[in-house]
């Protein structure tokens, strides 16, 4: 790191070659990650919400990831390292806090008709084609701040920062499994909320309602918030 | 065709329902081919099925695009992070090697 050595000299009682060994990797650390320094606060960002929160959540993740160095494998992905510290470091406090609930199991071809029973009913009412006249990208950040963090969680890592559903579940300590059914909720209920915030946008038709059974013959999934 | 060259399996026409429950993974691309081609001949066909598909496609591309490039707006936490880790390299380097975190 840039001038670090300045302040390894003034500490003369400790050992030269460990001193310089380990300023040696720390920049060593610091030229792979700090590039990714961007992705990691979009990460934390999307965790908490809240940019003073998220900003802290950053410099806790750099010291962990740090601290932990030596057992990073060099043919790791360091961002998807990263993003591992940050969401455990993430949940430590949110759970110290009594902020995070751990969210049940969904079925996620269950999940997949309700997107689609609901979006068929927007058809019906009209809002689906307000929702296509409408700026997706800001309604998105406004439907991603009101969802639960762990399916939050699971759409940012999937569909906004691209990551697989097998290195999303290395991130979240999870099985491949519960990362399919927490971002197939997700992405279900952010149509949800695009369609709902369509309607708010003017259109003036019947809120968007179940379908009956009989219709499109798709069955029709169960609605919990 | 030669002797060598293998016969694809036919696709099998698939209702709603079936198509519906293949939505999110036809559109991660984690379908088996013949299950993506079928899912792709009944949208070819049904006006029913194509705008949820379409929707969600759509509301797929608008998630990729809210992760903006870094700029300088992080220049701030950059430095703060930067000093944070010289502050720990300078007060920890005679801190036991296995004093670390498990994470």
């Amino acid at each position: 790191m840039d001038g670090c050595t300045d302040g390894v000299s003034g500490a003369a009682s400790l050992d030269p070659v460990a001193r310089l060994d380990d300023v040696g990797e720390a920049e060593r650390f610091e030229r792979l990650t700090m590039p990714l320094l961007g992705d990691v606060a979009r990460f934390a960002r999307s965790l908490t919400r809240d940019v003073a929160r998220a900003d802290d959540l950053v410099q806790e993740t750099y010291l962990q990831a740090l601290r932990g160095w030596r057992t990073f494998r060099p043919d790791a992905d360091p961002k998807r390292w990263l993003f591992t510290v940050c969401h455990h470091a993430f949940l430590r406090t949110s759970r110290r806090e009594a902020h995070y609930v751990d969210a049940p199991e969904d079925d996620p071809e269950l999940e997949s008709l309700a997107t689609a029973s609901a979006h068929y009913a927007a058809q019906q009412s009209g809002a689906a084609a307000a929702a296509e006249r409408m700026d997706l990208g800001p309604a998105i950040a406004r439907a991603l701040d009101v969802l639960q963090p762990h399916y939050r969680v699971a759409v940012v890592l999937v569909d906004v920062e691209g990551q697989t559903y097998e290195e999303a579940a290395e991130v979240l300590g999870v099985a491949v499994g519960t990362v399919r059914s927490r971002l197939f909720r997700g992405r279900r209920l952010l149509q949800d909320l695009l369609l709902e915030y369509a309607c708010d946008a003017g259109f003036h038709s019947a809120r968007p309602s179940p379908i009956s059974p009989a219709m499109h013959g798709l069955t029709p999934a169960a609605r919990t918030s | 065709m030669t002797p060598d060259q293998a016969t694809p399996p036919a696709i099998a026409p698939i209702d709603c329902e079936t198509a519906v429950r293949r939505l999110w993974d036809y559109l991660d691309g984690r379908l088996p081919a013949v299950s993506r081609e079928e899912v792709e001949a009944h949208l070819a066909s049904c006006a029913l099925c194509a705008p949820h598909f379409t929707f969600a496609r759509e509301m797929q591309t608008a998630l990729a695009a809210a992760a903006p490039a870094a700029d300088d707006a992080d220049a701030p936490l950059r430095a703060r992070v930067r000093d944070a880790l010289r502050r720990h390299v300078t007060t920890n380097l005679a801190a036991d090697p296995g004093d670390t975190d498990e994470w």
